[in-house]
């Protein structure tokens, strides 16, 4: 929804730095790709944004894939902020995707384009009745897999986008990258459908491997196009500017 | 013989910078530890100022044995280690919330963000940055990120409205790397041999 000024109203994430490179947050409603190669600080930051948006009141739902989302909670960094009365109180929720395959009869390795409007519809539904405002799901790319087409692809994430903006819900798709990848998708398609892009990556310099962030594409607002060093810390992500060193390269 | 500033005469030149000032106190090895009295102790110590003291000279052991045998407080101040880890275990270092280690004096953003993560855990209005020094810093950054370094730095400890004291060594300094610093300070005191 448009402000007075005609700016789109803002989603902060809480990440102060990504707030200040976004101008003040994701324009709420928009559907993001989170994506990099492992241990680059994908689902901590995720996570993190949840987090926030639950602590400001708005309800959260963290749709986990690839790990038990009771294993992700233990092995989560110990955020100083963050407080398990969130979860009690319901303001953030947790679920396991592979729970809810079994639930939908989902089991088969390649689902047909009914079985994805059926997985869409369930997880619309299941935001709708949580009242979700920001949802992640980690990852993306792990769901995927049992769509192998690249029109089934397409179809999810666009069904589920626009099912989630009618919402006003703002959503994180996590992806993942083999090292050293040079697009910004694993199937080429979430990227082109996807409202913004933030690209996570290790880089390295001299030896010295560097977390960093880049914010590729953002729909409806200004962003920097720098790349910024990160560090994952109990008080949260925290961001710099990458050092140039007067490197033309 | 040279004379050199003494602990409370920097102390004194510190305390008539205003709030969110860069300091650049140039010394000499030899009153090293007059300016570890004076910067720690009889300027933040005395004001309760919680600290934040870079090391990228000696490791931030050795650092708390001089405070140690000087006998100053440093319950309030904080490392950030950048020397300990390359020495591959050459030095012990304690290991606890206080101390924080970067990898390799080279990772400068990795610099940045500790301290940045130091400050917003911190407690205290009132902080102080140490940076010692950016001779050492200079042995493994070239002048370019360095000085890129520096302007970060300064400008985002100052609008957390830290004082920021950079420690240059005389004996080991450049004329490049004097203008360096003096571009993003504010002041600079001389406490080294040129001091009187």
């Amino acid at each position: 929804m448009p402000t007075k000024t005609g700016e789109r109203d803002r989603c902060a994430t809480g990440v102060e730095g990504l707030d200040t490179i976004l101008y003040g947050g994701i324009p709420r409603s928009n559907t993001v790709l989170l994506t990099g190669s492992c241990g680059t600080g994908k689902t901590s930051l995720a996570l993190e944004f949840l987090i926030h948006g639950a602590q400001k009141g708005e309800n959260s739902l963290f749709v986990s894939v690839t790990e038990d989302s009771e294993k992700l909670l233990a092995n989560i960094i110990p955020y100083k902020f963050f407080d398990r009365g969130l979860i009690k109180s319901g303001r953030l929720v947790f679920i396991d995707l592979p729970a809810m395959y079994e639930r939908l009869g989902l089991t088969k390795a390649e689902l047909s384009m009914e079985e994805i409007d059926l997985l869409v519809s369930a997880l619309v539904s299941l935001a709708g009745e949580l009242g979700t405002k920001r949802m992640v799901i980690d990852s993306v790319t792990s769901v995927c897999y049992k769509f192998k087409t690249s029109e089934k692809i397409r179809d999810f994430i666009l069904k589920l986008g626009k099912a989630l903006s009618d919402m006003n819900c703002t959503s994180i798709l996590v992806g993942e990258l083999p090292a050293g990848s040079s697009s910004y998708s694993s199937f080429g398609v979430e990227e082109a459908i996807a409202d913004g892009i933030i690209v996570m990556a290790n880089m390295e310099r001299r030896g010295d491997l560097l977390r960093t962030l880049q914010v590729i594409k953002m729909r409806g607002t200004m962003h920097s196009r720098a790349k910024y060093v990160l560090d994952l810390t109990p008080m949260g992500v925290l961001l710099v500017p990458l050092l140039k060193g007067g490197s033309t390269g | 013989m040279t004379a050199m500033m003494s602990a409370q005469k920097i102390a004194d030149e510190l305390a008539e910078t205003p709030p969110s000032s860069a300091v650049s106190l140039q010394m000499s090895v030899d009153n090293y530890l007059d300016v570890i009295r004076g910067v720690v102790d009889l300027f933040g110590n005395r004001r309760q100022m919680e600290i934040i003291y870079v090391t990228a000279t000696i490791s931030s052991d050795a650092i708390r044995r001089v405070l140690e045998a000087l006998d100053i407080d440093s319950s309030r101040v904080y490392f950030v280690d950048c020397i300990s880890h390359i020495m591959m275990g050459a030095t012990s270092v304690q290991q606890d919330d206080r101390t924080t280690l970067v990898e390799s004096p080279t990772m400068l953003e990795n610099l940045m963000l500790k301290v940045e993560y130091l400050i917003r855990r911190s407690q205290s209005k009132d902080k102080l940055v140490v940076l010692d020094s950016i001779n050492s810093l200079a042995i493994h950054n070239n002048n370019w990120i360095l000085s890129e370094f520096l302007h970060i730095l300064v400008s985002a400890l100052r609008s957390k409205e830290a004082y920021t004291v950079i420690l240059t060594v005389e004996e080991h300094s450049t004329p490049e790397l004097n203008n360096m610093v003096n571009l993003v300070c504010d002041h600079g005191i001389r406490a080294g041999k040129e001091a009187e």
